[in-house]
């Protein structure tokens, strides 16, 4: 039985694995997918606003310069007919006009070809005659076109200002004594208006700004210092030179975005500070997680109260089935649930009844047919048995012995009338007796003085029931095979051994061979119906109703006696 | 096992065969699709740079496929047009920058992704240029226009700066004239002005600037300016030179509202003989130039040849993509890093 069911399982295990499990994969399908597109779409707004964010810086930055740029160009357009010599209070005038309307301008200058003074505030005296010297004035001078925004800030060259700035410096041309010549002009900003620009900004925590140059050198952060973020961001970002890179810093997610700052030779990054996306990340993670589970929890209790009423109605229909294979057919199977389990009851219970109807039926058939066969072998009997005494009947009155005809007759009717018993199969161990008794009575007088008989029975037998006409044949079967030329006995003993009822018949005489023995068993079992049909006929009537249990034994001594011995189980009246 | 019907050798020939032609279809298909460009121009309402920008696309249509850009005259726009650009991996791009100076920064970018680029009609430093072997500039070279200008006009003159001719209304010998600037600081605007002046100078031809005027490229602005100076000079001017045509067009338009290019010998069309005709010369070949020149109004221009520098950029563009050789070019390479298409003069046949 185990070894069958070993690897399958059951029904309910098959309907709560296959729900659960459908659950699950299309749940976790579903919110892989969910999280995959949403984490798409929350990267590409914070980008987007991290881009907005930059553009706006640069476009902040690019205002302040373009204003810068404009104040330069007006001088330079309204200084084209201004002598630097003739007209030099003119020329000052202009400078200083746009130094002050500019609040952000600390000083404007120009400077001829060999870096001296011609407009702007007088120089602080550390500078010296000239400022050919500067990196702003030679850069100034090598790409003449543009405009030169100093890498580094430094001190106002302008006296009595001590400001830090920045410089920005172009090539311009201008007239001296009639004739054009070369000359740079000088415009020094003050440092904390780049520095309020990139403050004004928000990036979000640890976020900031910064200013490379076209090697990438880092020209300014706005972090404040210590610039920790910055050692790493600066790198990174001289490296992208044009457009965005997401990059973890220090374990927080930033993401870098490189413009160039029109008109200059400059680089604004800005670093947004973008870990948010990792945290609604988490979030969503989360209570896709608990939702998740949730739904895993009530499927599987959904599926196991599924599996529950579909599987249950089927087991107590199993149990039910065992109970049957083991023989008790007593108790029907009440099974409720689904109509399917209830309708396969319903014709599992009417098979039983017609099992059952279909067994009682046999057994009573087997008991007529087992009582047909008994009467038939009983039958047997008589004739043979009727023929030898009518036939020493008609002996004995050849012989005129009238009185032994009487008694015979006598003794013939009582024997015929427990023969037939009423059709009765079982009689009392008396009746039998007093049969085998009448027989004697019969066969005495017809071998006169050939063989004594004694009867030694259990009184405590007297009434139990046996089955009839057992003893006569093996009586027969005694005085036939113990009468000789001597003069015979024959004792026949009745008594109760344990379970069983013994009858013994012994006879006097040679006795037989143990060869003899072996075939009267072969003939009682069903061989050849020669020696004597009397004892095969009692063996079988024996088996065919007490079963197994009885037993006929044959024992002899030679030259001595035979002794024929029934075993009959002990029945009760109901039994039998 | 269950049983599965075989299936028939025919059948599963023919699949084969059938997955094969697709895949083979695919490769070829592949194979052939045109190279994929990007063209990035810095304005859209610059009307040379439109039709530098539609010549490019017509001129390539078919064997390369173009994604035309304009940045509304904005860096910071335009480098957003790259990025965008870049994820679809194009095979060239063709970028007219806003902003010269911020050059290096695309090129690096490129040289990152490997996409070899092709400046144009706005030249980076070639400090810049020279950072990495796949840059190229395709464009003219400013001083040329301004050369050529200035030879238009000594043309007109007679050619002789001692013996100017009729058009020195005045006959001092000298040529008053008013200068129309693009844009104060303009790298293109300061070469032509100089260069126009410098040309007038080495041929001893006497200037006297009455005006220089700066109207930011555009007509309108010089159309108000030229207003206030005609109020100033009107008598006295005798050339004006235009750093490009939409402002010569813009300066005549005013000047026809002033009286001025009337048809006073009434011989039923506008032309140099007429009393209130001046040269006026501009920059470019813009068809409304071409146009104003035929009706006898615009004296001349110098036409930047937009269509000779679309077809040397797709030839160098295909030199690039290792479709043609280096030889092929129509205008050969300079150092290995420049084509420069010349200027050429345009006036009318009068």
């Amino acid at each position: 039985m185990k070894k069958i069911f070993k690897g399958s399982i059951s029904i309910g295990q098959n309907i709560f694995i296959m729900t659960v499990g459908i659950v699950s994969v299309i749940l976790l399908v579903t919110s892989l997918v969910f999280l995959a597109v949403f984490s798409g779409i929350i990267d590409d707004s914070v980008e987007t606003q991290a881009r907005e964010i930059n553009k706006q810086i640069v476009m902040n930055f690019e205002g302040y310069i373009n204003s810068v740029i404009e104040t330069a160009n007006y001088i330079q357009f309204a200084s084209i007919n201004l002598d630097a010599e003739r007209d030099s209070a003119a020329l000052d005038r202009l400078y200083k006009m746009n130094t002050d309307i500019k609040k952000d301008v600390v000083a404007i200058f120009l400077f001829d070809g060999d870096g001296r003074r011609l407009a702007g505030p007088a120089l602080d005296f550390s500078i010296g005659g000239s400022v050919g010297g500067r990196q702003w004035f030679k850069s100034a001078l090598v790409l003449k076109e543009i405009f030169n925004f100093s890498a580094k800030q430094e001190k106002s060259i302008a006296e009595n200002r001590d400001e830090q700035v920045v410089s920005v410096s172009k090539a311009i041309e201008f007239v001296r004594n009639g004739s054009v010549s070369q000359g740079v002009i000088l415009i020094e900003l003050n440092n904390d208006t780049l520095t309020t620009l990139a403050r004004k900004t928000n990036l979000g925590e640890h976020g900031h700004l910064l200013i490379l140059n076209d090697k990438g050198d880092m020209l300014y952060s706005s972090e404040a210092s210590p610039a920790t973020m910055t050692a790493a961001s600066a790198p990174i970002a001289s490296h992208i030179f044009l457009g965005s890179r997401r990059v973890s810093i220090d374990h927080t997610d930033m993401f870098i975005n490189v413009n160039t700052l029109m008109h200059t030779r400059w680089l604004i990054a800005t670093v947004s500070n973008i870990n948010e996306i990792k945290d609604a990340m988490t979030r969503l993670a989360g209570i896709l997680i608990i939702v998740f589970m949730i739904s895993i929890a009530v499927s599987a209790l959904v599926a196991g109260a599924i599996s529950l009423r579909i599987s249950q109605p089927i087991n107590q229909l199993k149990t039910a089935m065992l109970k049957i294979e083991n023989g008790d057919f007593s108790v029907p199977v009440t099974v409720s649930g689904q109509r399917e389990i209830v309708t396969l009851a319903h014709s599992f219970n009417s098979m039983v009844t017609n099992v059952q109807e279909l067994m009682s039926r046999l057994v009573s058939q087997q008991r007529e047919k087992r009582k047909m066969e008994l009467q038939v072998l009983q039958n047997q009997i008589n004739p043979h048995f009727l023929y030898n005494t009518l036939d020493s009947i008609v002996w004995l009155a050849e012989h005129n012995r009238n009185k032994d005809v009487v008694t015979t007759v006598v003794a013939l009717a009582h024997f015929f009338r427990i023969s037939i018993s009423k059709g009765e199969i079982f009689i009392t161990v008396e009746q039998e007796i007093s049969h085998v008794q009448n027989y004697l009575t019969m066969q005495t007088i017809r071998y006169v003085d050939k063989f004594t008989y004694s009867m030694n029975v259990d009184s405590a037998m007297q009434q139990m029931k046996v089955m009839k006409l057992i003893l006569q044949p093996l009586v027969e079967n005694a005085i036939y095979h113990g009468i000789g030329d001597e003069k015979g006995h024959i004792e026949i003993q009745g008594s109760m051994e344990a379970d069983f009822l013994v009858f013994k018949v012994t006879n006097t005489g040679y006795g037989i061979t143990e060869k003899q023995i072996q075939e009267m068993y072969a003939t009682m079992k069903g061989g050849h119906e020669r020696p004597s049909v009397g004892i095969r006929n009692v063996y079988q009537r024996l088996k065919l109703y007490y079963g197994e249990r009885a037993e006929i034994t044959i024992v002899s001594v030679p030259d001595e006696s035979t002794t024929v011995a029934l075993y009959i189980p002990k029945v009760t009246q109901e039994e039998i | 096992m269950k049983y599965r019907p075989p299936r028939p050798a025919g059948l599963r020939a023919f699949l084969f065969a059938s997955i094969l032609t697709a895949l083979c279809a695919t490769l070829l298909s592949c194979a052939q699709k045109p190279p994929l460009i990007g063209v990035f121009v810095y304005n859209e309402s610059d009307p040379f740079m439109k039709t530098f920008a539609e010549q490019i696309v017509f001129k390539s249509a078919g064997t390369h496929t173009t994604r035309l850009f304009y940045a509304d005259n904005s860096q910071l726009i335009q480098n957003g047009q790259i990025e965008k650009m870049l994820a679809e991996k194009p095979a060239l791009m063709l970028i007219n920058p806003v902003d010269r100076l911020g050059a290096y920064a695309i090129i690096h970018r490129m040289q990152a992704e490997k996409v070899p680029v092709i400046f144009f009609n706005r030249e980076p430093l070639s400090e810049d240029l020279a950072l990495w072997d796949k840059t190229y500039y395709v464009g003219a070279q400013a001083a040329q226009s301004g050369q050529l200008q200035a030879s238009l006009v000594m043309d007109l003159f007679g050619g002789d700066p001692e013996r100017l001719n009729g058009f020195d209304r005045n006959h001092d010998g000298v040529i008053q004239t008013i200068i129309l600037k693009g844009e104060q600081g303009h790298q293109d605007a300061e070469t032509r002005t100089s260069e126009v002046l410098h040309s007038f100078e080495n041929k001893k031809f006497k200037i006297e600037v009455l005006a220089l005027e700066v109207a930011n490229w555009s007509s309108e602005e010089a159309y108000t300016k030229m207003g206030r100076l005609l109020g100033s000079y009107q008598e006295r001017i005798e050339l004006v030179v235009s750093n490009n045509d939409d402002m010569a067009l813009g300066a005549i338009s005013r000047m026809r509202q002033s009286g001025m290019f009337q048809d006073t010998n009434g011989n039923g069309h506008i032309d140099r003989q007429d009393a209130k005709w001046i040269p006026v010369v501009g920059i470019d070949g813009l068809r409304e130039a071409e146009v104003s020149i035929r009706e006898g109004f615009l004296y001349g221009t110098v036409k930047n040849d937009s269509s000779a520098m679309a077809v040397s950029m797709i030839e160098l563009g295909d030199v690039l993509l290792g479709l043609a050789d280096k030889s092929s070019l129509s205008v050969p390479l300079q150092n290995d890093k420049y084509i420069w298409i010349d200027y050429r003069p345009y006036v009318s046949a009068e």
